[in-house]
């Protein structure tokens, strides 16, 4: 079996936000490392901060402190004119049909500007534009005759087929995207998932997906973190993940997924409480006021990421309670 | 079981100037007393104008209601005059709708909200309304305390309990609830849902659930219809629509959700778009999209087809099966 | 399986036709009759103007010195016959036609209002734009500026600068135009910042958009709408705060045939002329009833889009 290349390893990255209320934690120390051509699923609910860090990692928001080590190289320390020219590589998708495309441009417009911006081509080529346009139309699904027509005049689905041709068109390696298919209906999500599959076996696409919804993600991601307010509570091969959850988070999250099948009777681990903002968090987990398991020492101790089994990461001071738990009632049986 | 509402044959469009919009086309449908009826469909299906028509909401003055009844206990709602509709709506009929940020005033504090709607169907006093609101509010399981409060002060999961305070205050017989947890996160979903099942055994009430998530129909619902470009195509008894169903949309509609518990490499997307409501084509409506289309298809509008146990389909391809 | 599965199926709302949004708006600009006539009125005023200025500069200002200019004191205060084309708003004090000065008179009002609002946009569009694009000290140092301009009475202002500068016509522009850019640096601004965080200039910046190309290519087309209507009721107010100015004394000076500049010199004989107050007095009014409905249409027009 090839192993993979390592194609973008983030250390110790923190995103903080100043608000009236307080200092708001929004990225606070994420690692992780992705293998060319493979997709990370990024799961988490509002306020977790996996959009932030998304955009953290292209720097469209500049992280406080931290490395992105893209390619070998720590892009955190580039210039702007390095910057300019990473961007080729890099590319992002983004949540919102509506808002994610300029109502002024037309379709060829808003999938050309990049190549304008980067000067790959000028305004004067119309010939070599016009072929590269309907080429990128055709890869991800657009008829040619909608050229020229406006975003405010196309549904949902084409308009993030747009969002998917934009991305592509500067041929980047890495591509983050930010709940893609999440406003789309559902056999609508199904069509562009399709086609976000295929396009990354086509062009050997590296993804970053960040969403809320585990069951869209299980079916794309090799590797699955889990964020609470801003930090990592689990990571581990989707298989596993859902095999086998280990942080509480993680369990009562499955267990809240509405399964559509009326005969499966859920499991339910209802939590209580809200979702809230890390703004000034106190040390220690964040998810102990919610949790059904939380003791005296999980307000003290902030456990980061322990490898618990192979390649399976938890943030939980009391999984080695857990685990033996689980093999005491295994040895019972 | 008796229908506490009927919906025959009912009508809506919208008249603009690109041309009419046939967002509800022939809707027969039925909510019996004390059961919740799942409406799934996707976007332009015409649920949100459905259920809007039923508390006759219709956006004036493009919006018209062209025909058919809708009886509430044997009264048709389209009869009645603004003033009776009144009435009805908030005491009778309630509806939650799907956006929590936007539902709420702004300027106005939850309790005096909710007050509100016990103010206008009862005579009570003062400190009766109050005391109404607190146990509104606890119900819902927020702390009374907070009726004082703002709807900007609470979360979204909060702000959808409180619309549905509102909604339940007058003990309503029938709950329309359009995608109420489609805006919250999975978590705070599964509470809100755990707590209208509850609510809904407490107080008897019926419900319309409106949805696109079938994992919630799944969970929340008895009957489940439907709905594709203003009509319904099948409608039956939960575990017959997830068992068996019937209709190639939603045979396409399973198909295309990832499942959890399925080890799925590819999903199945049913081919192209929903027709767009100013044209659409003429014969069965998904005649274009469907895989087993039949040249009479794209000229004639199927019929509902009855089969067994109250499970309704309309689909040409049932009628040679029978 | 090809990408392509999807391509042909399904409908878009106007199957293409590329209709652009100004496309939709003029569509429903053209329902409000009421607006279409202002319009078409303004026009003609704006045609008007234009075709004085080629007829100076083709035969020499020939029949501007003649008819509008030239002391006639045979036909003093000759009451309007309309039998006698040119003479169908009569004459003024000077014997003068009313009807040609009138004419003449287009020029000042609307192209110094259109010039005056204009130069305000630009300016208070740009100010505008850069404290809305980057925010929180450059933002403050520059609307606090533009508190201080807007304190100011804006006829006082006005008047001060004219005064000042003296009563030419380029002076008269500038005393115009100050006072509104506060006005337009402000809704500049609030449009700014509404747009600057969608989804779309976040995406313009991951492909390496500069700040420069962000702010002029993706956020002012799309901020524009606001503004454009404010400019339309600008001019209608351009348009009085030149005719009070003349009226004044201090804008267009004699003999040049401005409306506002006609109704002051006229005021002594309102009792005994109707026509010479009345008619400059008429003009002012549905010119500018004409800007108002038009701008109003517009908004009109403009609003609708916003509910896609």
């Amino acid at each position: 079996m090839k192993t993979k290349k390592e194609i973008l390893k983030v250390n110790n990255l923190k995103k903080f936000f100043n608000t009236p209320q307080g200092m708001l934690h929004a990225v606070d120390d994420i690692s992780f490392t992705l293998s060319e051509g493979e997709t990370l699923g990024v799961v988490g609910e509002s306020g977790c901060g996996k959009s932030t860090m998304g955009r953290a990692i292209l720097r469209l928001h500049e992280p406080d402190s931290g490395e992105v080590i893209y390619k070998g190289e720590d892009i955190l320390k580039y210039s702007s004119k390095q910057m300019k020219k990473l961007r080729t590589e890099m590319q992002m998708i983004f949540q919102d049909p509506f808002s994610s495309l300029n109502p002024r441009m037309t379709v060829s417009q808003s999938i050309l500007e990049p190549l304008l911006i980067q000067g790959i081509y000028k305004k004067e080529d119309k010939r070599s534009l016009r072929i590269k346009v309907k080429e990128i139309m055709n890869l991800v699904g657009l008829a040619d005759r909608l050229v020229n027509t406006y975003p405010h005049e196309l549904d949902g689905g084409r308009r993030q087929r747009i969002g998917i041709a934009r991305a592509l068109v500067l041929n980047p390696k890495l591509i983050i995207c930010d709940e893609p298919v999440s406003a789309l209906d559902v056999s609508i999500q199904a069509q562009v998932l399709n086609l976000m599959q295929d396009l990354q076996e086509q062009l050997g696409l590296t993804y970053i997906f960040i969403t809320h919804d585990l069951s869209v993600v299980k079916h794309l991601s090799s590797d699955i973190v889990v964020m609470y307010l801003g930090q990592l509570v689990e990571k581990a091969p989707a298989e596993k993940l859902f095999a086998n959850p280990l942080h509480p988070y993680t369990k009562a999250l499955l267990s809240a997924i509405a399964v559509p099948d009326p005969d499966f009777k859920a499991d339910r681990i209802l939590l209580e409480g809200e979702l809230t903002s890390p703004i000034n968090p106190k040390p220690g987990c964040r998810f102990a006021k919610r949790c059904l398991y939380a003791k005296e020492e999980c307000y003290g101790n902030n456990a980061g990421l322990v490898e618990v089994e192979k390649d399976h990461f938890v943030a939980c001071c009391l999984i080695d309670g857990f685990i033996n738990q689980e093999k005491g009632v295994k040895q019972k049986q | 079981m008796k229908d506490l509402l009927l919906i025959k044959d009912l009508v809506i469009h919208f008249e603009t100037d690109d041309g009419i919009v046939e967002a509800v086309n022939n809707i027969t449908l039925g909510i019996k007393e004390g059961q919740t009826l799942g409406l799934v469909g996707e976007t332009g299906a015409g649920k949100t104008t459905l259920a809007k028509g039923i508390m006759r909401l219709i956006h004036k003055p493009t919006g018209k209601i062209k025909d058919g009844e809708i009886l509430y206990k044997d009264k048709d709602l389209l009869k009645l005059t603004e003033k009776e509709m009144r009435e009805i709506r908030g005491k009778h009929i309630s509806m939650i709708f799907q956006d929590p940020m936007t539902s709420l005033n702004p300027v106005m504090t939850v309790g005096e909200q909710i007050g509100e709607v016990i103010k206008a169907h009862n005579r009570i006093s003062k400190k009766g309304i109050e005391k109404r609101t607190c146990e509104m509010l606890e119900t819902v399981g927020i702390p009374s305390g907070r009726a004082i409060e703002y709807p900007h002060q609470f979360s979204g999961g909060m702000k959808q309990r409180v619309i549905i305070a509102i909604a339940l205050a007058c003990e309503p017989n029938l709950l329309i609830a359009d995608e109420p947890t489609t805006a919250l996160d999975v978590t705070i979903q599964a509470q809100v849902l755990e707590m209208m099942k509850s609510l809904k055994t407490e107080f008897n009430t019926s419900m319309l659930l409106i949805t696109h998530d079938l994992g919630v129909v799944a969970q929340n619902c008895d009957f489940v219809a439907i709905i594709y470009a203003g009509e319904i195509v099948e409608y039956g008894e939960l575990r017959d629509i997830f068992k068996n169903p019937k209709h190639p949309y939603t045979i396409g509609l399973f198909g295309s959700i990832p499942n959890l518990n399925d080890n799925v490499k590819r999903l199945k997307p049913i081919d192209g778009l929903m027709p767009d409501p100013m044209s659409l084509p003429k014969g069965c409506k998904f005649n274009d999209r469907c895989k087993f289309a039949m040249d009479i298809c794209k000229e004639k509008n199927p019929e509902m087809v009855l089969l067994n146990n109250g499970h309704k389909v309309k689909c040409f391809l049932m009628q040679n099966n029978i | 399986m090809s990408n392509n599965e999807f391509v042909n199926k399904g409908a878009t709302k106007n199957s293409g036709e590329g209709r652009t949004l100004w496309e939709e708006i003029r569509r429903r600009f053209k329902k409000n009759k009421f607006a279409v006539v202002s319009m078409y009125f303004l026009i003609f005023l704006i045609a008007l103007a234009i075709v004085t200025i080629v007829i100076d500069i083709v035969d020499n200002s020939n029949i501007y010195n003649n008819y509008v200019i030239k002391q006639n004191l045979k036909d003093k205060l000759r009451e309007p016959e309309f039998g006698n084309p040119s003479m169908i708003f009569g004459c003024d004090e000077f014997g003068r036609s009313i009807l040609f000065r009138m004419i003449w008179g287009t020029r000042y009002s609307l192209f110094i209002g259109l010039i005056a609002v204009t130069v305000s946009l630009i300016t208070g569009g740009l100010i505008g734009s850069i404290a809305g694009y980057y925010g929180g000290k450059i933002d403050n140092t520059i609307m606090r500026f533009m508190d201080i301009l807007l304190a100011i009475p804006y006829m006082l202002l006005a008047i001060a600068i004219v005064s000042a500068l003296g009563p030419s016509l380029i002076n008269l522009l500038i005393s115009i135009a100050i006072p509104k850019i506060p006005s337009y640096a402000r809704i500049v601004r609030a449009s700014v910042m509404s747009i600057k965080d969608l989804e779309f200039i976040e995406a313009g910046k991951s492909a390496g958009a500069s700040d420069i190309r962000t702010i002029f290519k993706y956020i002012l087309p799309n901020a524009m709408a606001p503004v454009i209507v404010q400019a339309t009721l600008g001019v209608a107010d351009a348009i009085i705060s030149i005719s009070a100015l003349s009226y004044l004394g201090l804008g267009v000076q004699p003999p040049l045939p401005e409306w506002g500049a006609m109704l002051s010199a006229a005021k002594t004989y309102i009792r005994d002329a109707w026509h010479i107050t009345v008619i400059p007095g008429l003009g002012i009014m549905f010119t500018i009833l004409a800007l108002n409905i038009f701008g109003d249409g517009l908004r009109d027009a403009l609003d609708p889009k916003l509910q896609h």
